[in-house]
């Protein structure tokens, strides 16, 4: 699968588990790649890149750390939205 | 900076007395620091009301990584508006802790600049802790330090920082280089440290012996301490110097856990064979007694504080591991014990409480460790045991090669 | 002015650039050492270099102006190198002896101290109280600040059978080894905690709050959308708190101290302990909390008058018996120091040999 695509089915896994369940890395990994039988390793390196840029992000709450889609505020504290 | 003044009657009585006081500290950096100055007023409106007023950490953190900086807001933000935001920011300390005037000035610099000029040397992990930023300075303090060569330390569900004893940087104990060995398991950890992929922390501390300086054994899941495996050398002239000044028979043959040292005031014995290596003898008579023989180190796993369900100390898995760089054989263990506690944990659980649900067993055959009696205190007290069919093939095949040698093999 | 380029991954720098001269020339090398008093010790290597340590207390929270001046200490007497202690001392190194009188001067003429070196009690490992952090119960810093003014002899000058180990932990979460202390304070909440049902819907996972409850004190409150707690069980340890801020637990008039003693983390003698608990609760009195600090004084005079040499807290207590050691300080015992958490099957006693 082509990086770009793998990562558009990431930030949707993501965006479907918003305010229901808090994912952390290994949930979005193995989710990834049981579905579209991918080695996790190609997750992993696509979330990578996209937690690099900003695409999302890694959260920490109830003494826990999970990966969200980021907010608008901290995008804009990143400077990468105006 | 001609901030606020506050009155603070209570946290003044703190700065009388002979030990050095944090209040002290703390106006120091007020008097050039708007942040540290809202800190004294918020801290002694801490001690008015007998209450604390931080907020639950908040998610802030530098692009890419997951840890590093701790969110901390105030619930009296209006009040004090230097700490609405006063995030920690946790700097990975060099091994030892051995630092240059240069390099920790330069660090107070940077920190002058985007911060309260408040620290802690060290928090209790081992990081040198900046405590006390906006959330806007995060970028240009992580850009100002990585670019001098320093990063940031652990937090969150990953690998903590890693600490060690000062061991041969300046003690005659140190079973291996601790110091070696922490730089380079922090340079080989340094994803898992940044990035938190874990279920919950995991911290590794490195003592070079069983004085155990850094606490391993207490608060850390995985504690390397360092033991050796030879007799216990000993220079009787330097004993005779002992026993002008102390009364060996009593304050170490008699301490001696294992009994197994004799001293008829001419000539110190130890019977190797009973040593449990504990180093009460070496401790009390150093110039005298000193270890030798294969050296390395005791992994114990497990321990941590008592949330939720107790506190655990560490217990042994690996009675003896020569440590020696690279650490192909400790850096390959870690991995597997990464790995079965990925497969095996839930969130927030911490690797000893896992082995405790899952069973010791299921641990140490996934890390191929052999059960060995150096791991346990005494055998289980109750029949209430597993067999697998594996187990009882092993158990019958023996019985069959005893018939037919004719001679038992307990 | 443009920041400079960030790096990622780079880790600490090498220890080795920090090292002094004499530390790099010996390293690994050293063969004995000699506590010369409370200040000082000396390093003697193979090579017979010697490479002296002086030893100053920290209050952990420093102001960077505060660095700069061990800073410019340590460039003026050790060639600019200076290292700190798992305990948070500083300690300034010297390999020439005719430093060292003039380094100790100077320390003492800018009101540094020095001390906590050999069997005496040093600094006191604690964590973040009111200063810095969410759950406390009580500040750290203040309370070491009160205990170490008034244990300050044991730290400069006057010697125990062992070394004394303190710590300060301002919530049952015991960031600090608290728990292998051989004296210990750790901070305690005393009630239920209350619930913010109005903000608990919208703030916290249902069942995340009700797994982090140690004692399952928790059920769902399906009426309120909320959950309920069950005051025979919560032994308020603030776990429900740590994962969801409406409930709060936090209650000025009854958050105390407890004192532990006998913990130990070194094999030397006898095997690493917890602390165990002896007072139950002491109220908050800040500034200086001077009844728990009182009885921390008492304990470590009683230990030093009834030790053997060399015996830790912890070792003269199972010596003698904690039925002794209650008597011998006079501390009433009471329900709490009997466990009935996860210990009790190890704690109780199941023979008829103690002492009256
Ligand atoms: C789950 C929710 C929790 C959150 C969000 C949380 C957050 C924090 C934060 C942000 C700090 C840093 C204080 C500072 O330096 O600014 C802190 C301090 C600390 N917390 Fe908590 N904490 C939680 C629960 C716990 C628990 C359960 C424990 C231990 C069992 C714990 C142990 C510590 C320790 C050890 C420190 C640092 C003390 C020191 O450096 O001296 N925390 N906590
Ligand atoms: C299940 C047990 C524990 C929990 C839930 C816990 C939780 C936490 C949390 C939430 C933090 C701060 C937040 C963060 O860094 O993300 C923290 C920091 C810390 N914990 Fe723990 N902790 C536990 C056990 C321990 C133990 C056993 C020790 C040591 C005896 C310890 C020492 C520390 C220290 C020293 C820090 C902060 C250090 C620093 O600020 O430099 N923790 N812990
Ligand atoms: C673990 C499994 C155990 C088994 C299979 C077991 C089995 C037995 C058997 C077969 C007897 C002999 C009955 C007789 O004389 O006819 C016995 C007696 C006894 N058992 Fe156990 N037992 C077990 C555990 C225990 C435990 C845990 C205790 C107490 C801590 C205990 C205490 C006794 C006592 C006091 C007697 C009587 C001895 C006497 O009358 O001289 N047993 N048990
Ligand atoms: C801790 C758990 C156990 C306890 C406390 C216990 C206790 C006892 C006791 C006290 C007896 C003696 C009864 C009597 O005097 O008539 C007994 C008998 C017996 N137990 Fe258990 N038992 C335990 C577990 C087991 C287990 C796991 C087994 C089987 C695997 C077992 C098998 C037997 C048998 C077969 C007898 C009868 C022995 C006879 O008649 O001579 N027990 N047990
Ligand atoms: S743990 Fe042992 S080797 Fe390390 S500094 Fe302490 S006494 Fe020395
Ligand atoms: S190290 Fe401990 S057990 Fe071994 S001889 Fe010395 S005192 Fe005895
Ligand atoms: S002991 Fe509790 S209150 Fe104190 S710093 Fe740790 S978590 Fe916070
Ligand atoms: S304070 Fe602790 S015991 Fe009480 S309800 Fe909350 S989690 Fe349960």
């Amino acid at each position: 699968m082509e990086i770009e695509e793998l990562k558009t089915k990431i930030y949707a896994f993501c965006e479907a588990a918003k305010g229901k369940k808090k994912l952390k890395e290994k949930d979005i990994i193995k989710g990834l790649s049981e579905a579209e039988g991918i080695p996790g390793d190609e997750v992993k390196k696509a979330l990578r890149a996209m937690i690099d840029v900003g695409k999302l992000m890694y959260s920490y709450g109830g003494g826990a750390s999970s990966v969200e889609i980021p907010s608008e505020e901290y995008l804009r504290e990143k400077g990468l939205i105006k | 900076m001609a901030g606020k003044k506050y009155n603070t009657p209570l946290i003044d009585d703190l700065e009388k007395g002979p030990w050095p006081s944090f209040v002290t500290e703390m106006k120091k950096a007020a008097k050039n620091n708007e942040m540290a100055n809202d800190a004294l007023g918020h801290l002694e409106k801490c001690y008015t009301t007998r209450k604390g007023y931080w907020k639950h950490g908040g998610i802030v953190g530098v692009l890419g990584y997951g840890g590093g900086v701790i969110g901390r807001y105030s619930e009296i933000g209006d009040e004090f508006p230097g700490v609405a935001h006063f995030h920690t920011v946790r700097i990975n300390q060099p091994s030892g802790f051995f630092y240059t005037s240069k390099a920790l000035k330069e660090i107070c610099d940077i920190w002058d600049k985007y911060g309260s000029g408040l620290t802690n040397v060290h928090g209790s992990t081992g990081d040198l802790v900046l405590l006390g930023t906006k959330t806007e300075a995060l970028e240009p303090i992580f850009a100002e330090y990585s670019s001098r060569g320093w990063d940031l330390g652990g937090s969150g569900s990953a690998l903590r920082t890693p600490s060690c004893c000062v061991g041969p940087g300046r003690c005659e104990w140190t079973n291996y280089d601790t110091l070696d060995l922490t730089y380079n398991l922090t340079q080989e950890f340094q994803d898992e440290l940044h990035r938190p992929t874990f279920s919950y922390k995991f911290k590794i501390k490195a003592s070079g012996c069983a004085c155990d300086c850094v606490a391993a054994i207490a608060r850390a899941d995985l504690s390397i301490i360092g033991t050796w495996k030879g007799p216990i050398k000993i220079d009787q002239k330097e004993v005779q110097n002992y026993a002008k000044t102390m009364d060996i028979n009593a304050e170490v043959v008699g301490m001696c856990p294992t009994q197994c040292m004799s001293y008829d005031g001419k000539e110190l014995q130890i019977n190797n064979a009973e040593c449990n290596r504990c180093m009460h003898c070496i401790t009390r008579m150093t110039k005298a007694l000193s270890p030798s023989g294969e050296r390395g180190a005791t992994l114990c796993m497990g321990s941590k504080a008592p949330i939720v369900v107790g506190s655990l100390l560490s217990w042994v898995i690996v009675p003896f591991i020569k440590l020696e760089a690279p650490y192909t054989e400790l850096k390959d263990l870690i991995r597997k014990i990464w790995d079965w506690w990925d497969e095996n944990g839930k969130p927030r659980e911490r690797i000893g409480e896992v082995i405790e649900i899952k069973g010791m067993r299921s641990f140490l055959e996934a890390i191929g460790v052999a059960p060995q009696p150096q791991q346990i205190k005494e055998p289980r007290k109750d029949p209430f045991m597993f067999y697998t069919d594996a187990d009882m093939v092993k158990f019958k095949a023996k019985e069959a090669e005893e018939k037919k040698t004719g001679k038992y093999n307990f | 002015m443009a920041l400079p380029q960030r790096k990622t991954d780079v880790g600490p720098p090498h220890y080795k650039q920090f090292l002094p001269p004499i530390v790099q020339k010996n390293y690994g090398k050293w063969k004995y050492h000699e506590v010369i008093n409370p200040t000082t010790m000396v390093h003697v290597a193979e090579s017979g270099d010697k490479l002296w340590t002086v030893r100053v207390a920290s209050p952990r929270i420093l102001a960077t102006d505060t660095i700069r001046e061990q800073c410019d200490i340590a460039e003026k007497y050790c060639d600019g190198y200076l290292r700190y202690t798992t305990r948070n001392n500083v300690e300034f190194l010297v390999s020439d002896e005719k430093k060292l009188e003039p380094l100790k001067k100077e320390l003492t003429a800018k009101g540094f101290k020095m001390g906590g070196i050999g069997y005496g009690i040093t600094n006191v490992v604690h964590t973040q109280g009111w200063v810095h952090c969410h759950g406390a119960c009580t500040d750290a810093s203040g309370l070491v600040k009160a205990m170490m003014d008034e244990l300050y002899e044991y730290f400069d000058s006057k010697r125990l059978p062992n070394k004394v180990r303190l710590a300060v932990a301002c919530c049952v979460n015991m960031c600090g080894a608290v728990h292998c202390s051989d004296i210990a304070v750790v901070a305690v909440h005393t009630k239920v905690p209350e619930i913010n049902h109005e903000t608990f819907k919208n703030m916290c996972e249902l069942p995340t709050v009700i797994g982090s409850c140690p004692t399952r004190a928790i059920s769902p409150d399906p009426a309120k959308k909320s959950i309920k707690i069950n005051e025979q069980k919560c032994m308020y340890c603030g776990n429900c708190f740590t994962v969801c801020p409406p409930i709060s637990i936090k209650n000025p008039e009854y958050d105390g101290v407890a004192i532990v003693v006998g913990g130990k983390i070194n094999s030397l003698r006898s095997n690493p302990k917890f602390s165990k608990l002896v007072i139950p609760y002491i109220s908050n009195e800040p500034p200086r909390w001077p009844k728990a600090v009182a009885a921390i004084k008492h304990i470590v005079e009683v230990y030093a008058k009834n030790a053997k040499k060399n015996e830790r807290v912890g070792e003269w207590i199972e010596r003698i018996g904690w039925e002794k050691f209650f008597k011998l300080t006079g501390i009433e015992f009471t329900f709490q120091s009997i466990d009935d958490f996860t210990f009790m099957r190890d704690t109780m006693r199941t023979a008829s040999t103690f002492k009256w």
